[in-house]
C-alpha cells in the first residue's frame, strides 16, 4: 500500500520499547485500555474457555463409540452437550476473531492510535469474563440440561441452573455489543486521512458487517433470555403455552439472532482469508468491492432467513417456503466470496505458508459446510435431515472448518505482529494439515451417519448398533484433531521465549499494520501520522514471485536442524 | 502525535454540533408534546363521535399516530437529528426501520391459517415407515 | 501509560487516540446512536411479543387493561415529557456554557425521574395487593365460594381522590390477564430499570460537574446522557397508549 509517513523519522533501533514492554506490572495489564493489550487478554481468556469446551466435546465423542454409551448417564450427557455447546458458541465463536484479532488489528490498519472508546473495551472485556465464570459457575453448580438453544419449555421447566447461565450470557451479549459499538465508532470515525473505505482493508469491511449484525441482533436474544429467567424466576408466562402464550415465538425471537450469529462467527473469518489469500498469493484481492459487498449484504439477508431452523416447528408453511427461498439467496454472496478467493489466486504467486494453508482448508471445509447448508435450506431435505447428525456436521464444517480455521490462521498470519516473534514454519504446517485431516474425519462421517438417520443429542444408539462404525471414525478423527489444536498452542508458546525475532514484516505484506508500525506495535502504533494514497492491496506477482526463493531455503534449512 | 494536516478531509462535510437547538424551539416542541398527549387521553375517552369510538383499527392507528408524531418531534429535535451529521441520521433511520424487520415474524401467525396444500394431511405412502423400521435384519 | 493526553490549548481535554475535538464529539455521537440501536431492538423485541399477544386476543386484553389506572399513566407521561423537555433544555445551556441553569434543569430532570418512580410504585404497590403480579399469588376475576372479588390495597387508599379510578370487576380470561400482566410489568419494569440507570447517570454527571472533573469538559457528556434519557421517554410515549388506552 502506499503511503507516506509525514514529518520526520524518529525510529531508534537500538531500543525497541512496544506495547508489551512498555509497563510490566499486573495492573498496566489488568487496567490497560490499550487495544493490543486488551486483545491478547481476549486472546488467553477465549483459549481458556475454548479449552474447557473441547474436554466438554471430548467427553461426547468418548461418549458415543458404544451404541450403549460407557461414561455418561443420560443426564451428564445432556448437560455436557449442552455446555460444549454454550461454551462453544457464546464464550468462543461468537467473540474469538472479532475481540481478538479484531481488537488488535482494526486501530492499527486504519491508522488510529487506539480504538475510539478505550475504556468501553476493557469493561468489554470484564463483563466477557464476568458473564464466562457465571455460564462456568452454573456448570459446576449443577449443569444446564436445555442445549445451547434453550428451547422454551424445557429451559423454563428444567430443574437445573438455567437461570444463572442466561444471565451469564446475557452479560457476555453486552460484552459483544460493547465492542461492536467501538468496532463502529472505530471504523466510521479513526480512520487515518486519505483510508477511505474503498481503501479499507477487506478485514475492516468484515468487522463493520459483523458489528452492524451485532449491535442490531443481540439485544433481541438478551431480551429473549431474560424473559426465560423472568418466567423462572418469577412465574411470569411470556411463551407458557397454559397462559396461551406461544413458545414457537420464544424460538422466532432466539433465531432472529442466533441464525445472524451464525454470520458473526463467520464474517470476521471472510476477513482474515481475504488479507491471507492476497498475501500468499501476491495479487491484489480479486473484485475488492464485490468481497466488500458481499459482507454487507450477508450482514444484512442473514437477517431474515432465521425460519429455516423452524421448518418443523409448526411455523405455517408459506413462511417456511419463503424463508427457504431467502436461505438459498443467501449462498449467492457467499459464493461470491469464494469465487473471488479462488481468482485471487489465479496466475498469483502462490505460497504455501501456514495461515495459506490454514485459508485454504478453510476453502474446502466452507463449501462444503455451505453446500450441504443448501440440503437443509431446502424444505423437504430438511424434514429428513433436521435434528440429526447431518446437521450437526453440517455447522460444524462451518463453525470449527471455517471459523476456527481461519481464527488460527489469522493467529499464524499476525503471531511475528503480535508478539515479534516467528514460530516454526515446520510444525506450522504439519499442524496446519494435521487440523484439517482431523475434522475431515471428525465430521465427514457424521454426515454419513445422520444421513441414516441418528439423531443429535442422543447418547445412546442401540437401535443401530451399526453406526458404531461411522461413531468410532469420528472419534478417532476428534483425537487428531485434538492433537492438532495442541499443538498450535505448544509451539506458538515456545516461539514467545526462543522464538526468532520478527522484522516488522515477515510476510512482505501489505497493509498500515505490516508497513508503518514495528512487530510489537508501540503503544501508540504509530511513530507518525499517517497519510493514506492508495489502495491496500498493491502487490504485485511478477516483482514478488523470486522473494520467496531465499525464504524457501531458510526453512528447507530450518526444517534440518 | 498532534498533527492536524490532512484531517478536514473526513470531518469535514457534516454539520457540526455547533447549531445550538433554540430555546425557542425547545418551548414548541414541548408544546406539541403535551398537546399530543392530551389529545390521546381526550380522544380515548371523549371522541365526540361513537362510531369511531367503536372502531378498533381506528382508535389503535389514532393513537399510534399520535405516539409516532411525537417521537417524531423527540427524535428530530431533542435529539438534534435534525441539526446531527448524515452518519447520525442514518443510524437514528436505521434503528428505527430494522425494528420493523422483527415484525416478520407476525407473518408467521398470520400465514399459519393458510394452507397452500390441499389434503397435506394424508400421509402419502412413501412417507409411511418402511418395513426395516418395523423389522431390523 | 497509554493516559497520556495532549493539550493543545484551553478548552476540551482531547484523549491521546482522537486528532481534534470534532472527531472526538462525533465519535461519542455514533457510539451513542449506535448504542441507542441496540436499545431500540431490545425493547422492539418486547414490542413484537406485545403486538403478537394484543392481536391474538385483543377481547381478553381489552377487559385486562381496565384494571390499570390511565391517570397514573397520564401523570407519568406529562412527568416524563416534562423531563425530556428539561432535559434539551440542559444540552442547551450546556452549550452555551451555562453551566447554572444547566445544573438546574440536570436537578429537575432527576427529580422528574423520581417523580416517574413513585408514581409507579403507587401504581406496582395496588396492583401487588390486588394480585395482580403473575407470580404464584396471581388471582384474577371472580373465585368459587367468595362473595365478591374484592381486595383493598393500602396503595389505592393513599392515592388522591383525583387520580383514583372507579373500581372495576376483574373482567375476561384470568390466564389471558396473566399473559397481560406477564408483559405489562415486564415492558414497564425494563423501562422503570432504565430510568434508574438514567437517575444513576445524571447524579454522576451533576456531581462530575460539580467537582469540575476532567472526566468532562465539554457538553458532549450532558448531550450523550441526554440522548439516554429521551430515548428513556421515547419508549414511555408508545407504552402509554399501548397499556393504558387500550381501545375496545
Amino acid at each position: 500500500m502506499s503511503a507516506t509517513v509525514v514529518g520526520q523519522s524518529s525510529a531508534k533501533p537500538s531500543e525497541p520499547k512496544n506495547y508489551l514492554n512498555a509497563d510490566h506490572t499486573l495492573k498496566s495489564w489488568l487496567l490497560s485500555v490499550d487495544h493490543k493489550r486488551i486483545g491478547v487478554m481476549y486472546l488467553i481468556a477465549v483459549t481458556f474457555f475454548f479449552f474447557i469446551g473441547s474436554i466438554a466435546a471430548a467427553m461426547i465423542r468418548y461418549e458415543l463409540t458404544s451404541p450403549k454409551g460407557i461414561l455418561l448417564s443420560s443426564e451428564v450427557y445432556n448437560k455436557t452437550f449442552s455446555a460444549h455447546g454454550i461454551l462453544m458458541v457464546f464464550q468462543f465463536l461468537v467473540v474469538v476473531v472479532p475481540a481478538v484479532l479484531g481488537n488488535f488489528l482494526i486501530p492499527i490498519m486504519i491508522g488510529a492510535r487506539d480504538m475510539a472508546y478505550p475504556r468501553l473495551n476493557l469493561l468489554s472485556l470484564y463483563m466477557f469474563i464476568t458473564g464466562g465464570f457465571l455460564i462456568l459457575a452454573s456448570f459446576v453448580l449443577g449443569g444446564v440440561d436445555a442445549g445451547w438453544t434453550f428451547y422454551v419449555p424445557l429451559s423454563t421447566i428444567s430443574e437445573t441452573q438455567i437461570s444463572l447461565c442466561l444471565v451469564g450470557i446475557f452479560i457476555t451479549g453486552f460484552s459483544s455489543i460493547f465492542t461492536a459499538v467501538n468496532f463502529i465508532g472505530t471504523i466510521h470515525k479513526m480512520r487515518a486521512p486519505g483510508m477511505t473505505w474503498y481503501r479499507l482493508p477487506l478485514f475492516i469491511w468484515s468487522h463493520y458487517a459483523t458489528a452492524i449484525v451485532v449491535i442490531l441482533g443481540t439485544p433481541v436474544v438478551a431480551i429473549t433470555l431474560f424473559l426465560v429467567v423472568v418466567e423462572r424466576g418469577f412465574g411470569f408466562g411470556i411463551f407458557s403455552p397454559e397462559l396461551g402464550g406461544d413458545p414457537v415465538l420464544f424460538q422466532h425471537l432466539f433465531w432472529f439472532y442466533s441464525h445472524p450469529a451464525v454470520y458473526i462467527m463467520i464474517l470476521p473469518a471472510f476477513g482474515i482469508i481475504s488479507e491471507i489469500i492476497s498475501c500468499f498469493s501476491r495479487r491484489p484481492i480479486f473484485g475488492y468491492r464485490f468481497v466488500a459487498y458481499s459482507s454487507l449484504s450477508i450482514a444484512f439477508l442473514g437477517f431474515l432467513v432465521w425460519g429455516h431452523h423452524m421448518f418443523l416447528s409448526s411455523q405455517s408453511v408459506l413462511q417456511g417456503i419463503i424463508f427457504s427461498l431467502i436461505s438459498f439467496i443467501l449462498a449467492v454472496p457467499s459464493a461470491v466470496k469464494v469465487f473471488n478467493w479462488t481468482l485471487t489466486m489465479v496466475k498469483g504467486s502462490v505460497h504455501f505458508s501456514t495461515p495459506m494453508l490454514y485459508a485454504l482448508g478453510f476453502m474446502g471445509l466452507f463449501v462444503i459446510g455451505g453446500l450441504t447448508g443448501l440440503y437443509l435450506a431446502s424444505v423437504d431435505t430438511d424434514v429428513h435431515l433436521t435434528g440429526t447428525y447431518f446437521i450437526v456436521a453440517h455447522f460444524h464444517y462451518v463453525m470449527v472448518g471455517g471459523t476456527i480455521l481461519a481464527y488460527l490462521g489469522g493467529i499464524h498470519f499476525w503471531w511475528p505482529k503480535m508478539f515479534g516473534r516467528t514460530y516454526s514454519e515446520f510444525w506450522g504446517r504439519l499442524s496446519a494439515m494435521i487440523i484439517f485431516i482431523g475434522f475431515n474425519l471428525t465430521f465427514f462421517p457424521q454426515f454419513m451417519v445422520g444421513y441414516l438417520g441418528m439423531p443429535r443429542r442422543y447418547h445412546y444408539y442401540y437401535f443401530a448398533p451399526e453406526w458404531q462404525f461411522y461413531h468410532l471414525l469420528s472419534t478417532a478423527g476428534s483425537t487428531v484433531l485434538g492433537f492438532g489444536f495442541l499443538l498450535p498452542a505448544l509451539y506458538l508458546t515456545y516461539s514467545l521465549f526462543k522464538g526468532k525475532k520478527a522484522g516488522p514484516n515477515p510476510w512482505n505484506a501489505k497493509g498500515l499494520e505490516w508497513e508503518y508500525t514495528s512487530s510489537p506495535p508501540i503503544t501508540e502504533n504509530f511513530t507518525q501520522p499517517i497519510l493514506v494514497t492508495d489502495s491496500v492491496y498493491d502487490y504485485n506477482p511478477a516483482e514478488d514471485s523470486k522473494m520467496y526463493e531465499v525464504d524457501e531455503e531458510a526453512t528447507v534449512e530450518d526444517m534440518n536442524k | 502525535m498532534a498533527a492536524d494536516h490532512g484531517h478536514h478531509e473526513y470531518t469535514a462535510g457534516g454539520a457540526h454540533a455547533h447549531h445550538i437547538l433554540p430555546q425557542k424551539t425547545i418551548f414548541t416542541i414541548f408544546g406539541f408534546l403535551l398537546a399530543g398527549m392530551v389529545l390521546t387521553i381526550w380522544a380515548a375517552f371523549y371522541l365526540p363521535i361513537p362510531n369511531l369510538l367503536e372502531n378498533t383499527f381506528f382508535m389503535q392507528s389514532l393513537a399510534l399516530g399520535i405516539a409516532v408524531f411525537k417521537a417524531y418531534l423527540v427524535v428530530t429535535y431533542f435529539m438534534g437529528v435534525k441539526m446531527g451529521t448524515r452518519l447520525v441520521k442514518i443510524f437514528a433511520i436505521g434503528g428505527f426501520v430494522w425494528f420493523f424487520v422483527l415484525f416478520v415474524m407476525m407473518a408467521d401467525y398470520v400465514s399459519r391459517p393458510m394452507e397452500p396444500v390441499v389434503g397435506w394431511e394424508k400421509v402419502p405412502s412413501s412417507a409411511l415407515p418402511r418395513d426395516t423400521v418395523k423389522n431390523p435384519e | 501509560m497509554s493516559h497520556s493526553h495532549t493539550k493543545e490549548t484551553d478548552g476540551p481535554e482531547v484523549y491521546f487516540q482522537y486528532e481534534d475535538i470534532e472527531q472526538q464529539q462525533e465519535t461519542y455521537l455514533v457510539g451513542m446512536w449506535s448504542f441507542l440501536v441496540t436499545e431500540v431492538m431490545f425493547f422492539g423485541a418486547l414490542f413484537l411479543i406485545y403486538t403478537l399477544y394484543r392481536w391474538k386476543f385483543h377481547d381478553d386484553f381489552y377487559l385486562v387493561h381496565e384494571q390499570l389506572n390511565w391517570k397514573m399513566g397520564g401523570l407519568n407521561t406529562l412527568i416524563l415529557l416534562t423531563s425530556s423537555f428539561t432535559v434539551a433544555l440542559a444540552v442547551h445551556f450546556a452549550q452555551k456554557g451555562n453551566t447554572k441553569l444547566q445544573m438546574r434543569c440536570l436537578f429537575a430532570t432527576i427529580l422528574c425521574a423520581f417523580g416517574f418512580l413513585a408514581v409507579k410504585t403507587f401504581e406496582y404497590g395496588a396492583k401487588i395487593d390486588h394480585h395482580l403480579l403473575p407470580n404464584h399469588h396471581f388471582q384474577y376475576g371472580h373465585v368459587e365460594g367468595e362473595e365478591e372479588h374484592h381486595v383493598e390495597s393500602k396503595w389505592d387508599k393513599m392515592l388522591p381522590s383525583v387520580l383514583q379510578v372507579e373500581k372495576k370487576e376483574q373482567h375476561g380470561n384470568p390466564q389471558r390477564a396473566r399473559l397481560f400482566f406477564s408483559i405489562y410489568f415486564t415492558m414497564t419494569g425494563l423501562h422503570g430499570l432504565h430510568v434508574i440507570i438514567g437517575i444513576i447517570c445524571f447524579t454522576a454527571l451533576m456531581i462530575l460537574i460539580k467537582i469540575k472533573s476532567s472526566l468532562i469538559t465539554d457538553y458532549v457528556p450532558t448531550e450523550m446522557v441526554g440522548l439516554y434519557w429521551h430515548f428513556v421517554d421515547l419508549v414511555w410515549i408508545f407504552l402509554y397508549p399501548l397499556y393504558y388506552l387500550i381501545p375496545k
